[in-house]
């Protein structure tokens, strides 16, 4: 499963570095985001480091999408499916495998959106550096759940409103840890705890995908 | 015989137990010591809620479980599995309805974001999540497995919803039945009504799953009659 | 038939093994993931969704609270309710402690001494026990109690 896993993740993250989606398109995107997070609060309100964690999370929701439908399309290209299931892979390793190369590209993504919000935000760059390990968590759990979402969603096949309202409950806690621990790292609050939570998460999501998603890819 | 005798008797149980609970709760208990006659709503957002988180929703998780099993899967399962949803979905809205018209006066807010409420309204998100679901695949056997898989994913918020007046400071009251001493916190005729109260919302749920079974089951019965007429005709135009 | 298809061997093959992964893989994630809610339950760290602080826990917390907003929780002390232009004030109790609160607009329909109250607002220092609340909600408790329960009855048999 893990050798299968690390191949499914190479071959993704070698398309994305070939493909170079991520960096003309979703990074200027998350970027965009944020700026408009700026615009639409206002002069008075965008500085305030409260607004901060919460826009932080929500421009990298969006930006989980796009990314979610991007690895489900990577799979619907012509005789992809085909070949993966003839060769008999295992489903888990192929979940695991997305999962991660998945969370790779979020957590890139996450550093430079982090960035943005300590320069457009004014979030503290000292609380910003401590929150940075319950980040990457949070948007691994984003990606073992995105992942999983995707397939039920029907593989970057079905409509693309299926997504967001399928995963959108899903994600909302993993939301609100993240922002109540982005906080918190700003604020000077216990930090461990929402490594926990975070961790737990983490587990949840990847054991919920290793034991459901070769049902929803079996033909 | 038996089944036959209480499908016929489920419409007339259900209507008698409804209106016996609204005579009941309007006219024969007493207003509540602190509340008032804004208790009366205790006889109708508990069941409910109760039906909308524990029954309705409950039944659909198993009849996807089954789906998934290999020795039980069929497409009664799924039928069942869906049309529980649906039903979910109306009372899941409508225990948020009751819920903020009962807060209101109470409380003093409509809404509160507090661990209950929330869990209820993630809960309803994921209902009408399932629906759409099932609106967006054509090929029903893979509709049916996907549609499965996300009320199993989805059923892990129903036991945080429960528990949440437990683990956590909640603006909504704990249990007053099914708490942790074991006491009931009602009194008198207040306790039986809200008991038949339980019952008649839980009769009009199997009612409400009976009759939206039987439209399903026309409705694939309609769809296959359109496609073999479809199929006739362009034999017929193959022939000429 | 040439001497090359002569050679081949065309005898049907037994299948290789599939790979049995499903159960006791299954057993093991499942055995996981309980372990880790069980975990993360068992510890109470999810207190930060709590909606409100009691008046133990804002005490205890008091250093960290300042002067920021939060929600309150207490029961309203008898006694202490007097009724402003502006709202209200009265005496909150938890435990052994006990808080004023200063509240602006008006209070709810149940709002009544005994009654547990949720207010929203923050402490006006970091020392004192005067709490400045903007709304006041009234959490009732799960008990139904019929109001005047030995009420005497009217000839007709009403208690109304």
């Amino acid at each position: 499963m893990i050798r299968i896993a690390l191949l499914v993740a190479g071959k993704d993250l070698r398309i994305e570095r070939r493909s170079r989606v991520l960096l003309w398109q979703v990074l200027p995107f998350a970027v965009m985001a944020l700026v408009l997070c700026g615009l639409a609060l206002g002069p008075n309100h965008a500085g305030r480091s409260s607004a901060g964690p919460g826009l932080f999370y929500l421009v990298m929701l969006l930006v989980t999408l796009l990314m979610i439908n991007r690895s489900q399309v990577i799979e619907g290209a012509r005789g992809t499916r085909t070949s993966v299931a003839t060769l008999g892979l295992d489903p888990a390793g192929v979940f695991l495998g997305k999962a991660l190369a998945l969370a790779v590209e979020l957590w890139l993504t996450g550093v430079v959106v982090l960035a943005g919000a300590v320069l457009l935000l004014h979030t503290a760059l000292v609380g910003s550096a401590e929150a940075l390990p319950s980040v990457l968590v949070i948007l691994a759990a984003l990606a073992a759940a995105g992942t999983l979402y995707g397939a039920l969603s029907g593989g970057g096949q079905g409509p693309a409103t299926l997504l967001p309202v399928l995963s959108f409950p899903a994600f909302a806690p993993l939301l609100i840890a993240g922002e109540r621990s982005y906080s918190d790292a700003l604020h000077g609050g216990a930090l461990w705890q929402w490594w926990v939570i975070s961790l737990v998460a983490l587990v949840a999501y990847v054991a919920i995908g290793i034991l459901l998603y070769g049902v929803l890819e079996e033909s | 015989m038996i089944i036959k005798l209480s499908q016929r008797l489920l419409g007339p149980v259900t209507l008698v137990s409804l209106a016996l609970t609204l005579w009941l709760g309007l006219w024969v208990t007493p207003p509540d010591k602190v509340q008032g006659n804004l208790v009366r709503l205790l006889y109708v957002h508990p069941g409910i809620a109760w039906v909308a988180l524990y029954v309705s929703f409950g039944t659909s998780v198993i009849a996807s479980c089954l789906y998934l099993w290999k020795r039980t899967r069929s497409v009664v399962m799924d039928r069942v599995a869906h049309c529980a949803m649906e039903v979910s979905a109306i009372f899941l809205a409508l225990t948020l309805v009751t819920g903020s018209i009962w807060g209101r006066p109470t409380w003093g807010v409509w809404w509160a974001w507090d661990a209950r409420l929330t869990s209820t309204a993630i809960l309803l998100v994921f209902a009408l999540g399932y629906l759409a679901l099932r609106r967006a695949n054509d090929d029903p056997e893979l509709c049916a497995r996907r549609s499965a898989v996300f009320a199993i994913i989805a059923a892990i918020n129903v036991p945080i919803d429960h528990f949440s007046v437990d683990w956590w400071h909640t603006l909504h009251q704990g249990a007053t039945v099914f708490n942790e001493d074991g006491n009931f916190l009602v009194h008198g005729s207040m306790l039986w009504t809200l008991f038949l109260s339980l019952f008649a919302f839980t009769m009009l749920f199997f009612w409400l799953l009976r009759e939206r079974y039987r439209l399903e089951v026309r409705r694939d019965a309609a769809y296959a009659a359109t496609l073999d007429e479809a199929l006739d005709q362009r034999r017929r135009e193959g022939v000429h | 038939m040439s001497d090359a298809e002569g050679s081949l061997d065309l005898s049907p093959v037994a299948a290789p093994p599939t790979k049995r992964r499903g159960k006791w893989r299954s057993i093991g994630v499942l055995v996981v993931l309980a372990l880790a809610v069980l975990a993360l339950l068992s510890q109470g760290l999810l207190h930060s969704l709590n909606y409100f602080e009691t008046i133990d826990q804002a005490m205890n917390s008091r250093a960290k609270l300042g002067t920021q907003t939060f929600r309150l929780e207490g029961i309203v002390k008898p006694h202490t309710i007097q009724r402003t232009s502006k709202g209200a004030s009265f005496w909150i109790t938890g435990g052994d402690k006990k808080v004023f609160v200063s509240a602006t607009g008006s209070p709810p329909q149940l709002f009544q001494a005994n009654i547990p109250v949720v207010v929203e607002g923050h402490f006006t220092s970091e020392t004192s026990d005067k709490f400045v609340a903007t709304q006041i909600l009234v959490k009732h408790t799960a008990s139904y109690i019929a109001a005047h329960p030995k009420r005497v009855k009217a000839p007709n048999g009403s208690v109304r």
